[in-house]
């Protein structure tokens, strides 16, 4: 190679902030260039639904220190949203027509909040961006009555940072139980109650009839009648944003296709985070929007790009915090109908684990309180180490020691 | 000046592998990695939570909180903001673990923190 190769990535993100310090890790030398279409520079997005929407603090927030990118030659364009990724002539094309060389591109464009078709205004929030949280939080406050549209992890958590600034707050879902897509109805059901107990109302297993919003408020029709709130907030989920993947010609099904690698159908192009749909190893297709995958990618494509060709293979692993407790799940989006499932502790109390076991190995696990099981679970699965149910169920048994059963075997 | 301070014995880290024990009022975690003690402080500089309630892997401390993975020697997470403050140990012939009262390496905080000066001080989750 005669001149360093410059490395484009799109979108200013988690991907590109773990993207720029793993290549710089792991001895990358050549120049960094982040095009991020909002006013800032990456941010810590799950803070927007806890810790920045209960109060407006900017502690840890960002997650590139401008003098660390001055110092490591990492080039950071806000306001600049990318058009296309031209391979042939090994550049970025800007919306504003401008162009940018890039020998190698990460798209790393995340997605946007799926809307409720004809529904908008004023009352009517979702959250993606620091703004949409800043927005918010003004609405959360004594004496406004908030409604929740969907019950998953963000759903649940908006409800947790709503309660805690004092306004009233109904979540629906067509669900009977909260987070249970997520976690299995075991923990959603103990942390429901603990919303519940919080003063959180749910309005569930009932479909939404209509959403209509008005300058005095948003009326949600269920099959059990109407019902009135001041701000609807809106979390069914994201789309991925493969709008410059699709104009780049890059292959693109639920997400921008890429290999364990994470490279596109173009092999200057890779892809990473909420945008991509990754070849996993051990699951196939799938796209995940968790942050540990997104900087999990990025972390491989760092060591790819700096001359250590690298897979992404680890189980995905993601955690919620509602209130102050800890929720942790392992390998969830690899669970099959039929795979075991195993409890320890008690969930009910807040302070257990599920298991789910296939032929005799763990495939998954999700926590309420006991992130160590998680870690353990982590070992087990990855080193494949046979484990029987009732071991799991004893608390008798210590996890950790299965581990170290495996070792004298070995 | 540091002192040292009796604060464990080694046989009652010799099958969990960790303990918490009090340094001047301030919750430190020892771990016994590889036959060596280390005294690290036990409360997580990212959100709080006690590392002695987490795991050993691979000779790296796992917090249960988040998952970070420390360095036991530097207190170090990989990849993540802050440090663990790390305290001098000694172990004696008779097995008595001793920690000093003064810090070997200062905490940093990540800028993460629920409550920042509750971590600083070291006290407990309420
Ligand atoms: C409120 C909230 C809470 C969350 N909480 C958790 C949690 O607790 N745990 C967890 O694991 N995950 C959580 N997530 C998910 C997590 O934030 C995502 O998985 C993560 O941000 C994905 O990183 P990314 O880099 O792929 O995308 P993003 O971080 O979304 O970054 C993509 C960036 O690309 C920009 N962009 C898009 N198109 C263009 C273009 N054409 N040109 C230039 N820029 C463009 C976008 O504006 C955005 O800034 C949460 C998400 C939200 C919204
Ligand atoms: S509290 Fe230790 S990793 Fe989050």
């Amino acid at each position: 190679m005669t001149a360093e190769q410059t490395v484009v990535v799109v979108g200013a993100g988690h991907v590109a902030a773990a993207l720029v310090k793993a290549a710089r890790r792991r001895g990358f030398a050549g120049p960094l260039v982040i095009l991020g279409d909002e006013p800032t520079g990456p941010y810590q997005r799950p803070m927007l639904s806890k810790e920045r929407l209960a109060g407006a603090g900017e502690s840890g927030l960002w997650l590139l220190d401008p003098q660390w990118c001055a110092a490591n030659d990492v080039t950071l364009r806000t306001g600049s949203p990318v058009e296309r990724v031209d391979a042939a002539t090994s550049s970025v094309l800007l919306a504003d027509g401008g162009s940018i060389p890039a020998d190698l591109v990460v798209l790393a464009t995340g997605g946007r909040p799926r809307q409720l078709p004809g529904v908008e205004g004023d009352r009517i929030h979702t959250i993606r961006t620091l703004a949409d949280s800043d927005r918010l939080r003004e609405r959360l406050a004594p004496g406004r009555r908030i409604g929740v549209l969907g019950a998953g992890f963000l759903g649940t958590e908006v409800a947790a940072a709503a309660v805690g600034r004092g306004a009233e707050v109904v979540v629906f879902d067509v669900a009977p139980v909260i987070l249970a897509r997520g976690v299995g109805a075991d923990i959603g059901t103990a942390v429901q109650a603990l919303h519940a107990g919080k003063g959180v109302q749910f309005r569930l297993g009932q479909g939404i009839e209509s959403v209509r919003a008005t300058a005095d408020g948003v009326t949600v029709t269920t099959a059990a009648g109407a019902e009135t709130v001041d701000d609807l907030v809106v979390c069914i989920g994201i789309e991925p944003n493969t709008e410059v993947a699709v104009r780049s010609g890059l292959v693109v099904g639920n997400g921008v296709e890429v290999d364990a690698e994470c490279r596109t159908s173009v092999p200057t192009v890779f892809a990473a985070g909420d945008v991509a749909a990754h070849d996993h190893p051990r699951y196939g297709r799938l796209r995940v929007e968790h942050v540990d995958v997104a900087q999990q990618q990025a972390a491989a494509i760092g060591k790819t790009i700096a001359g250590r060709p690298t897979t992404f293979a680890d189980p995905h692993w993601f955690w919620t915090d509602q209130y102050d407790i800890n929720i942790q799940g392992l390998g969830l989006g690899g669970i099959r109908p039929d795979d075991r499932m195993v409890a320890r502790g008690d969930l009910s109390a807040l302070d257990g684990t599920v298991f789910w076991l296939r032929g005799g190995l763990l495939v998954a696990a999700a926590t309420v309180e006991r992130g160590e099981d998680v870690s353990v679970a982590r070992e087990l699965i990855d080193l494949e180490i046979p484990v029987r149910a009732e071991q799991l169920a004893d608390e008798g048994v210590e996890l950790d020691e299965l581990l170290d059963s495996e070792e004298v075997n070995a | 000046m540091s002192e040292w301070v009796h604060v464990a014995e080694l046989k009652e880290l010799t099958r969990r592998k960790k303990k918490q024990v009090i340094v001047d009022g301030r919750p430190v975690a020892l771990f016994l990695i590889d036959g060596e003690v280390f005294a690290l402080d036990d409360v997580c500089v990212h959100k709080e939570r006690f590392l002695t309630k987490g795991t050993i892997l691979d000779g790296q401390v796992i917090c249960p909180g988040h998952q970070w993975k420390f360095d036991p020697r530097s207190g170090r997470p990989e990849d993540q903001p802050g440090c663990q403050a790390t305290w001098p140990v000694q172990v004696s012939d008779s097995g008595a673990v001793l920690v000093g009262t003064v810090p070997a390496t200062p905490r940093e905080s990540s800028g993460l923190e629920d409550t920042p000066d509750v971590a600083a001080a070291g006290s407990e989750r309420p």
